[in-house]
Parts: C-alpha cells; sequence; structure tokens
C-alpha cells in the first residue's frame, strides 16, 4: 500500500535485507496514534484495489477527486507524509499562515534521514550526505534511479 | 595584593576566546577560560541526534540550552523553555516575537504578537525623520562550547577597503582604527586558521569594488566549486547592469546615477576543498547551517583543541561571568556563577572569583555588552564613552525566493557557494545602504521552510508555500500521490533558490543593548535562572538603510527576469522584522552578524575599546569580537573578528612582558 501511496519502489521502502527497519517502526507508530481498528480499514480498503494500477490506487485511497477527504484519507495522507518527511502528521490537521502544520515528532533519526522527499528531489538528506566533494556542480542522476516506482503494480 | 592566579582570564570559548587562549597557551601564558554553557561534546553525533528530531531544524536546534532535546524532560515538545529557569538561556529563531516569558532578549513585541486576533495588521509608523523604531533584533546566539560559530556559514569574504573608511570616503557613519594593509596581513593568518578555500585569481574581478590582496597572495585551499545554482545565475546575468540609486517610482534610475555590472563571485569559504589540519573534506551536506555532520567546516572547536593542546590553557565550563571587579584603571577579578542541574532539575549555582593579569571579555556582542553593563553593581564600567551596548547592528537579511524555468538543482551542496558581490561598493553609498546578495544552495527551505511546506501542500490540498496549483495550473489547490506525487513535487524542489541580501546598515547610537532592569526601583524586570537582569534591546532603521532593501528588492527582480525565473517572494505585515518604506512592505531576517556593541576607535569620548579591542578606560580589559567593529561593512564578519583577534593577542603578548 505505502508503495502506491508515495510512488516509490517496495523495494525502497521495504528491502529485502532491511537494516533499517523503517516500515514496521512507521506501522507500529501508526498503530499507535489512530488505533488499530482505523488503520486495518485503511488496509482493507487498500486489499480490495490492490491489482489495480498504482496511480489509481493512490488516488482512491487519498480520494485525490473528492472536494474533501474523508478521516480514512486523512490518515493516508499521514502515511504519505510520515515516508516523506519523516514525522508524524496528526491526520486532518493542516498547515497555515505560509507553513506546513507542525508535525507531532519526527519518529526517529533514521526516519529523518531515509525521508522519501529527498530522493524526490534528486538529492540527499539535509545533513546526511552520500556524496562526495564537488557534485553539486554537476546535474545529479535521473529521477528514475533515486527510486520511483515507475511501473504500474501495485506493489505491496 | 595577591598575585593573580593567571596571566590571562578570558570569558567566552567562541571565535576571539578560543583563538586568543590558543595564540598565548603558545606564547606560554597561563589561561583560563570562563565558558558559560555546556561543555563541547565528546561526539558531534549527540548535537547531530538533535538536529534530526527537532522538530523545527532551527540554526538553535541541534545545542542544548540545558534544555534538552525535544521531548527530553527539561524540554517538552511544544513548549519553549522560560529563560528565567535556564542559566544560559540565549536568543533563538523560534522565541523571536514572543514576550519575556519566552524570549531571552527583552525587547517590543511584533503587532501579531501583540494583537493577534486584529484582522488589520500594522507596521511600526515612521518618525519624522523617516526612521522606523521599535522593530524586533532578529539575529540569535548560542551560549556553549564554541559558541555560536558552531552554525556560522563559513562564508569567508574579506571586507572591502571602502567598507573600513565610509566617513571619509562617503560622509557617512564611521571609519575604522585600522588600516587596509595591516587587516590584509591579519586576514591571511585569519584564513590560514580557518582553512579557507578560494582563488585569488577567481576574485580578480572584483577589483571594481576595490577588492585586492598583496601580491602573490595564495589561499590555503582550492577554491569550492560553483553549485547549479550559482552558475544558472551567473550565466543568466552576464551583461546585466543597475543603477546606484532608483527614482522616486522604483521602477528605474534615478536621474544622473552611475550603472553597476552585476556579476556573481565563488565565494571564499571556510570549509574544505582537500583534507586540511586533520579534518575531512567537504562532502556537501546541505547543512553548515545548524550544524556540518563532518566538521569539514571550521567551528571554533578546532581552535580550542590546538589551544587545550598547548597545556598552558583551562577551559571553566558552566561558568557564567557577572561581573568584572575594577579599581581605578585595573580591572582585579571576574566573579562568576558555576551552575548545575541535579538530576531532578533544580539548578544550583556557586559564586567564584578568579584573577588575571590581563582580562579579555569575548562572550559575544550582547553578552559582553551586557557583562560590561552589570559589573560595578550594575552601574557599568569601560563606559566613560556611554557608548557599551549602543550601535547594535546586524547585517539585516532580505530573502526572495523564485522558481526557475527548468531545473537547476538545489538542496546540493554547501548551503551557498557564491554571490553578487560587484554592488557591494559605489558612490551610491552616499545615499543608501550597500549589500551583498549571497545565492542559497538550499531551495525554499529557510523562505518557506522547505521541503516540509510544499510536500504538505501536495498531500493535504493546501497552499501555504504558493505554489499549489502548480504555475500554470488554476482554480483549486490539489491533492496529490504515488507518482504524480513525485513528478510534482520534483517539478518544484529542483527549479526553487533563493537570495539573500545584507545591508551594511548604519550605526545608530539608540539601536542598544541595555540591562532589563527598572530604572526607578534599580530592580530588575526579567532575569535568568542564575538572577542576572536580561538584555533589553532597542532596535529600529533609518532611511539610509531602507533604501538599500528598495535597491535590493529592485536587482533581485531584475536578475530573476533576466534568467525567466517566477519571483515568489512574500513579505509579510505586522509580524517579527516587517516595515513598510516609501510604501512597500519588506520583511528581514537576522544574519547573526552581531556588531557595534563596544565599538573601537582612536577617540576614547566616541568609542569604547582601541585598534587592538583594548579598553580605553581600563587598562588591562580587552572586550573583542564583532561588537568592536564601528560598523558591519559588507563582508560576513567572522573573518574579521579573528582578524582582529590575532591583533589582541600579539598586543596582549607584548602587554604582558
Amino acid at each position: 500500500m505505502s508503495a502506491a501511496l508515495t510512488g516509490f519502489q517496495s523495494s525502497v521502502l521495504k528491502p529485502a535485507l532491511d537494516p533499517v527497519g523503517l516500515a514496521l517502526e512507521y506501522y507500529t507508530f501508526a498503530v499507535a496514534q489512530v488505533g488499530e481498528p482505523a488503520m486495518t480499514s485503511l488496509l482493507n480498503a487498500y486489499r480490495a484495489i490492490k491489482t489495480q494500477p498504482a496511480q489509481q490506487i493512490a488516488d482512491t485511497l487519498l480520494e485525490t477527486s473528492a472536494s474533501s477527504p474523508s478521516s480514512q484519507a486523512q490518515l493516508a495522507q499521514s502515511v504519505v507524509a510520515m515516508w516523506y518527511l519523516g514525522s508524524w502528521y496528526v491526520p486532518g490537521v493542516v498547515g497555515g499562515g505560509g507553513f506546513a502544520p507542525p508535525p507531532l515528532q519526527v519518529i526517529s533519526a533514521a526516519a529523518y534521514t531515509n525521508g522519501l522527499v529527498w530522493r524526490v528531489m534528486q538529492s540527499h538528506p539535509m545533513g546526511y550526505s552520500p556524496f562526495t566533494f564537488g557534485y553539486w556542480s554537476q546535474a545529479p542522476a535521473p529521477l528514475s534511479s533515486f527510486g520511483v516506482n515507475s511501473g504500474n503494480g501495485g506493489g505491496q | 595584593m595577591s598575585t593573580p592566579q593567571y596571566d590571562v582570564v578570558i570569558v567566552g570559548a567562541g571565535v576571539s576566546g578560543n583563538l586568543i587562549a590558543k595564540e598565548l597557551g603558545l606564547a606560554g601564558k597561563k589561561v583560563l577560560i570562563l565558558e558559560a554553557g555546556l561543555a563541547v561534546p565528546d561526539s558531534r553525533e549527540e548535537y547531530m541526534e538533535n538536529f534530526y528530531l527537532a522538530l523545527a531544524k532551527t540554526p538553535e536546534s541541534p545545542y542544548p540550552a540545558l534544555a534538552g532535546r525535544q521531548g527530553s524532560k527539561f524540554n517538552p515538545v511544544g513548549e519553549l523553555p522560560d529563560p528565567a529557569s535556564l542559566p544560559t538561556p540565549r536568543a533563538t529563531v523560534l522565541s523571536l516575537g514572543k514576550s519575556p516569558n519566552i524570549s531571552y532578549l527583552v525587547q517590543q513585541e511584533p503587532f501579531t504578537e501583540l494583537h493577534p486576533n486584529d484582522p488589520n495588521p500594522q507596521n511600526p509608523p515612521a518618525d519624522k525623520g523617516g526612521n522606523v523604531r521599535g522593530l524586533q533584533f532578529s539575529s540569535t546566539f548560542e551560549r556553549n562550547g564554541g559558541g555560536t560559530s558552531w552554525h556560522w556559514l563559513g562564508t569567508s569574504l574579506r571586507e572591502l577597503e571602502n567598507d573600513i573608511r565610509m566617513k571619509t570616503r562617503y560622509q557617512h557613519a564611521e571609519d575604522w582604527p585600522v588600516t587596509y594593509g595591516e587587516l590584509q596581513e591579519l586576514w591571511a593568518l585569519a584564513e590560514k586558521e580557518i582553512g579557507v578555500a578560494a582563488s585569488t585569481a577567481q576574485q580578480e574581478p572584483l577589483e571594481v569594488v576595490g577588492l585586492v590582496y598583496p601580491p602573490g597572495y595564495q589561499y590555503p585551499m582550492q577554491a569550492i566549486p560553483m553549485s547549479m545554482v550559482d552558475q544558472a545565475v551567473s550565466s543568466a546575468v552576464a551583461g546585466l547592469e543597475v543603477p546606484g540609486m532608483l527614482n522616486e517610482a522604483g521602477d528605474g534610475p534615478a536621474p544622473g546615477t552611475q550603472m553597476y555590472d552585476v556579476f556573481v563571485s565563488a565565494t571564499p569559504q571556510g570549509r574544505n576543498s582537500e583534507p586540511y589540519d586533520d579534518r575531512r573534506v567537504c562532502a556537501g551536506n546541505t547543512n553548515c547551517i545548524p550544524i556540518c555532520p563532518i566538521q569539514a567546516k571550521w567551528d571554533p572547536t578546532v581552535t580550542l583543541g590546538k589551544a587545550l593542546d598547548t597545556d598552558r590553557v583551562t577551559v571553566s565550563y558552566q561558568s557564567v561571568a557577572y561581573n568584572v571587579e575594577v579599581n581605578g584603571k585595573n580591572a582585579t577579578r571576574v566573579d562568576y556563577y558555576e551552575w548545575s542541574r541535579d538530576p531532578n532539575g533544580n539548578l544550583t549555582k556557586v559564586s567564584k572569583s578568579v584573577s588575571g593579569k590581563i582580562y579579555v571579555l569575548a562572550c559575544h556582542a550582547i553578552e559582553n555588552a551586557k557583562l560590561l553593563l552589570l559589573s560595578n553593581n550594575w552601574k557599568g564600567i569601560a563606559n566613560s564613552s556611554d557608548q557599551v551596548g549602543r550601535n547594535l547592528m546586524d547585517h539585516p537579511l532580505y530573502l526572495t525566493w523564485a522558481l526557475a524555468p527548468q531545473p537547476i538543482f538545489g538542496y546540493r551542496g554547501p548551503l551557498a557557494t557564491s554571490g553578487i558581490e560587484s554592488l557591494r561598493d559605489g558612490e551610491f553609498r552616499k545615499d543608501r545602504a550597500s549589500f551583498r546578495m549571497e545565492i542559497g544552495n538550499e531551495g525554499w527551505n529557510f523562505s518557506k521552510g522547505d521541503p516540509y511546506t510544499t510536500t504538505m501542500d501536495f498531500i493535504q490540498g493546501t497552499n501555504n508555500a504558493n505554489v499549489n496549483p502548480p504555475p500554470g495550473g488554476s482554480g483549486q489547490p490539489v491533492r496529490l500521490g504515488g507518482l504524480n506525487l513525485v513528478q510534482q513535487l520534483n517539478n518544484i524542489f529542483t527549479r526553487q533558490f533563493r537570495i539573500g541580501c545584507m545591508f551594511d546598515q548604519s550605526p545608530l547610537a539608540e539601536n542598544r543593548v541595555a540591562l532589563d532592569v527598572d530604572q526607578a526601583t534599580g530592580k530588575p524586570n526579567n532575569v535568568d535562572g542564575l538572577g542576572l537582569p536580561r538584555p533589553k534591546v532597542e532596535y529600529g532603521l533609518d532611511p539610509y538603510t531602507m533604501e538599500g532593501f528598495r535597491m535590493a528588492a529592485y536587482v533581485c527582480s531584475k536578475v530573476y527576469e533576466r534568467m525567466g525565473a517566477t519571483e515568489f517572494t512574500v513579505n509579510g505585515v505586522g509580524g517579527t522584522g516587517d516595515f513598510t518604506y516609501k510604501g512597500k512592505n519588506y520583511h528581514y531576517y537576522g544574519a547573526g552578524h552581531v556588531v557595534g556593541t563596544h565599538r573601537m576607535g582612536d577617540n576614547s569620548k566616541t568609542s569604547v575599546v582601541d585598534a587592538s579591542q583594548r579598553s580605553h578606560d581600563v587598562q588591562n580589559l580587552w572586550i573583542v569580537g564583532s561588537g568592536s567593529f564601528p560598523t558591519v561593512c559588507t563582508a560576513n564578519p567572522t573573518l574579521t573578528l579573528m582578524a582582529l583577534a590575532f591583533k589582541s593577542a600579539r598586543s596582549i603578548i607584548a602587554a604582558l612582558y
């Protein structure tokens, strides 16, 4: 489900050999925040459509065409934000005054350094560069090399 | 009189204090540094962890104010600590514009803080002379081992020759009491200590603004490469000229004004382009502020380590100086509180004293002034000129931001690698503040709190960053997920960039640091956790400085126009750092370049220290740091304040013989 929601390959989110273990950490964290029933219901909604193309799954679960998202879609938003930004944003709490809503918590240091948003910008987490001196004077590798899910499968 | 315990007692383990300690230690002098804050940690991983977990990645976020990490016992999530509960409170970004139960600096709160529900916020009005008073001093600082320059950017520009002789050349502000030739020699020492990466050949075009090096001079290391963002700005502005002064409408040159070339220069930077001083090469973490994770950027702990290696230097941490005792023209001891917290969080303090032959105050422009004013039972010392605490300056920073027409790949490399330095000097300095323009490599991180703001906008369907709906789109903000979200965010983030303009603001006697003490009763209004009165700050801008803002906004718009970029700059009304000039709203940020509070000069009636940063009034007292700058000039101050510290160290060693 997270692969479809985020647009990233499931091998990025949950590698076969996973030394960081973010998928479990995030699942546990989210369940502790919203309770088992809410998360189960979101997962059930996903299971019902998991064979559809990934973008369609994301749009359905996030209700991107609806005028306002249901509480289940707001939970899906928080799941996306968690993967992208490594922080928990309380479902339904939106930003204002020109800035994002304050997150409840940065889930962990590893959550920060593994945020997907840095891949989206073809870069690295601020404060955690895997690159070497002078890389910034050249164009980065293409977006496709940052683990984006260019295929159409529903993932897991 | 008993024999002094030390040759020299230094207050503050930052840039100046550590450098002077090192030089004195190498000369065999016995030195004690009193540092108000916590010790330098064994590993910067501790600070990195603070940074990773901070909800807001502000400059102060990695550093403890004894508050500890957010979420810890002393710093609950979402709450800012009361400065009255802290032994070493400091000004922080998150506390700017807040009331004294949150803000360490006691100052005018902005309209939006005083009237949060007023639908029509106002900026402070200008007085008869066009000055805007009642503004917020927006620079922040640290109080810990190593000081604020843990999070300096690394920019190591030299001042221009006319920067230090403004009065003679342009009949404005003040001259410095040192010659350019002497500074050139001192800068070379500082560049070696820091390890500045730059190329004099690359800097040569800046001869047009009077930047010249002694023949044959070479920086210690090859230059840092220009970023993709720099390259995009640089090629776009080729051939661009802007006027020295604007017409009244602000849309073109004033009649008869000169035109000036705009071009981009690689910035000399205090970060390693090659292994230097046992430190690593810059890996482009894009995090110089708040913290370089690998110490590729020099910081004051590097020099502190060398000072300690002399075996002649001792540091006493958690030691807050609160009085310099003066007898006639001599300082005789420093009184300080040694503080600690027990496991329950209770603060305890023990009053101690220490003596030296010579005393050096090196604890930051605001803290130096505070300590001078606190001394002699809060009646002040070294202040026959009445200039202590006055002429408070910053580089008020005007930030503009834009989307380039094509990807230029920000969020990569050191935070800033180039700037427009070609407008730093000209005849216009008779009439308006000069400025340098820093090109940012961190997208809209500074401007809009990105990547957070834009990401949440596209997840939640809000428009806080003003790019949802995306440029070219129309109607309501969109909500996206999956690959659509990836592609939209990639499209925005890879095109974001910003320019920060920093002004040579006028020194004004009424911009000042005083003690927050009730004049009638003599009792403090607001104290820190040790019971010491806090700094009360008054700040405003004069028309000379604000005219600089007007020009900077114009130049930024011309640069963006040349690039085909779309500007998204927003200037608020009624908030911290908001003001109105000639009918247009502006916002400034603090640059952390705190200057002027114990200015140097040849005349003891109008200045606090001499060219060696030695007090005019107290013969064995040196008051050092950027507080000694008579003007803030057009270069970021760290290089020059270290250069002056070299000069002070020499004069102290000479005085000890």
